[in-house]
């Protein structure tokens, strides 16, 4: 580890480039359920780190507590070497202008229309002189994901892929250093889906941002991914490139990624009774 | 037993601390609110959707007080040959008591629901989120807005029920009871001080705060799902009207202690 001359940590991650993004020792706990369970990772400068995992297994709670909107229970997160979990809102959000997070609905403000949402952190973080200009960035933003021409449209008109892909042109409005995306391509055919992991490697190499995945989508994990990590039960199980995880020893990787059912699972199935006991026949109503 | 009470019971406290919370940064970021000119165009909206479409619903229901308060009170007063004093009892119990409670108790339903239900949609559908992603504190943009447009509205749309309290109370014992309308009027007018037209604006200044830190509140802190939203509409119309009650009981004996101060020096002046 490498002090800086502003006195913050600067770190080399485990595959050889900088840091962006540690959490340490990280724990969540919502009431007596834990939900991370002591993580330890770093982030790489310009590089894509997917982290998968099944539903419910805190992937998306893990990548809120990059940006602070999770507090940890335990543990900390540092963000270019300073540490940000225990800054007040207010100086969070300066760190967070740094940041561009498209939800997983999108999470567009549907009161306002496309381009109102994405002028939205431009108004609150910048000195606008000319409202021209302004439009100008609307217009090149949602022309970055292909939605030109849809600014005054309000959210609820537009498609699922579309508003994913609005939400996205506004989480790049303010140029932001880190993208984080949760679970992208869900509820998406599988075409839009691919748009959608285009524009991931699209917006990495014209923006050299850094990219943080969240998604239990293996086809888009393969596409995008430097660097895979498998979150299960709270905890790092897997950690590497799509090789890597390719060929994982652990039964749990093996598992998730070729989408089977595991016996424990098919056990809980079995347990629930067949289907014929367990819907009402014509004689139930005689 | 002994440890669910006490459970809810710490849990009580904590939600009362977050409230205390809460409802302190809203004040403190209004207050900043009021010198930021960014903030003036979401104060405006805002005052359109709370004042504007709530004037009718607030006249009508100020004009329903003071005409039913009119036919409970004339027989009572006529009884004893007192009915040109009916005014008085109208007009000192509208401009005092019913309209500024009655206006505030319809504004929580009206515009505490809306504030809760398009918070809390907000909420589970993770706008609030995505405000403080992009580096906005969600109670300076959203909570700040309401919270002046409630203080600043709420006892203007009071002196609007007030008006129709006072108009509906004089038609009613003027047209139905046939009330001399002269001593009427200078009853009326012996009877209600600027005092006590006073007293219900500034009980009207502090419903409307208490109607929108809770709406708010209750929006930001709602559950997931539909069922969620509807069960924090229904616990902030509750709780404002709670509020709102105990409040116009406290600002009462406020009120009475500062006036019984007060009232010897009026007399000497007078």
């Amino acid at each position: 580890m490498e002090k800086n001359t502003d006195g913050n940590h600067q770190e080399r991650t485990a595959h050889g480039g900088e840091t962006i993004i540690e959490v340490r020792n990280l724990t969540k706990k919502f009431g007596h359920k834990l939900v991370l369970d002591n993580i330890n990772l770093s982030i790489e400068k310009g590089k894509t780190t997917v982290i998968i995992g099944p539903s419910g297994c805190g992937k998306t709670v893990l990548i809120k507590h990059f940006i602070v909107l999770q507090r940890p229970s335990e543990g900390e997160v540092y963000f270019k070497g300073r540490r940000v979990d225990n800054l007040s809102e207010r100086e969070l959000n300066e760190v967070r202008t740094q940041f561009g997070y498209l939800f997983q609905e999108g999470a567009l403000f549907d009161s306002m229309t496309i381009a109102e949402n994405i002028m939205f952190p431009i108004r609150q973080h910048m000195k606008i002189r000319d409202w021209r200009e302004v439009d100008e960035v609307v217009k090149m933003k949602l022309a970055m994901v292909g939605l030109d021409g849809f600014q005054n449209y309000f959210p609820a008109r537009l498609s699922g892929g579309q508003r994913k892909r609005a939400a996205l042109a506004r989480a790049i409005a303010l140029n932001p250093e880190v993208l984080l995306y949760d679970e992208p391509t869900t509820g998406l055919d599988p075409i839009r889906s691919d748009i959608i992991n285009e524009l991931v490697l699209k917006l990495e190499r014209e923006l050299g941002v850094t990219t943080v995945v969240v998604t239990h989508d293996m086809k888009s994990a393969y596409k995008v991914a430097n660097r895979i990590i498998m979150l299960h039960n709270g905890k790092v199980v897997a950690d590497g490139n799509a090789d890597h995880i390719r060929n994982h020893p652990h039964p749990v990787v093996q598992q998730f990624i070729n989408g089977q059912v595991g016996e424990d699972d098919l056990a809980v199935l079995r347990m629930s009774g067949s289907a014929g006991s367990s819907q009402f026949l014509p004689r139930d109503f005689q | 037993m002994i440890a669910a009470l006490g459970a809810k019971a710490i849990q009580d406290v904590v939600n009362a601390g977050q409230f205390g919370r809460f409802a302190w940064r809203s004040t403190v970021t209004s207050i900043r609110g009021c010198t930021r000119k960014s903030t003036y165009p979401l104060i405006w909206t805002q005052m359109f959707l709370i004042g504007v479409h709530s004037v009718p619903v607030i006249m009508i229901t100020g004009a329903f007080v003071g005409m039913t308060l009119a036919v409970q009170a004339y027989d009572q007063l006529a009884g004893m040959g007192l009915e040109e004093h009916l005014g008085v009892l109208i007009n000192i119990s509208v401009v005092k008591e019913l309209g500024p409670v009655l206006a505030a108790v319809m504004l929580a339903g009206r515009i505490g629901g809306a504030l809760t239900a398009e918070l809390g949609t907000m909420n589970v559908t993770e706008q609030i989120d995505a405000v403080r992603s992009m580096g906005t504190d969600p109670v300076r943009h959203l909570v700040a807005p309401r919270l002046l447009a409630c203080l600043l509205l709420t006892p203007v749309l009071t002196i609007f029920a007030d008006m129709m309290g006072v108009v509906g109370g004089a038609l009613v014992s003027f047209l139905q009871f046939g009330i001399n309308s002269r001593a009427y009027w200078m009853f009326s007018a012996s009877a209600v001080a600027m005092w006590d037209v006073s007293i219900g604006i500034i009980k009207a200044f502090f419903f409307g705060g208490a109607i929108a830190v809770i709406s708010c509140y209750k929006g930001f802190n709602c559950r997931e799902g539909a069922h969620g939203v509807g069960e924090a509409c229904t616990e902030a119309f509750v709780a404002s009207f709670i509020s709102i009650l105990a409040l116009d009981f406290a600002l009462a004996v406020i009120f009475k202690s500062i006036y019984e101060i007060f009232w010897p020096v009026k007399s000497i002046v007078s």
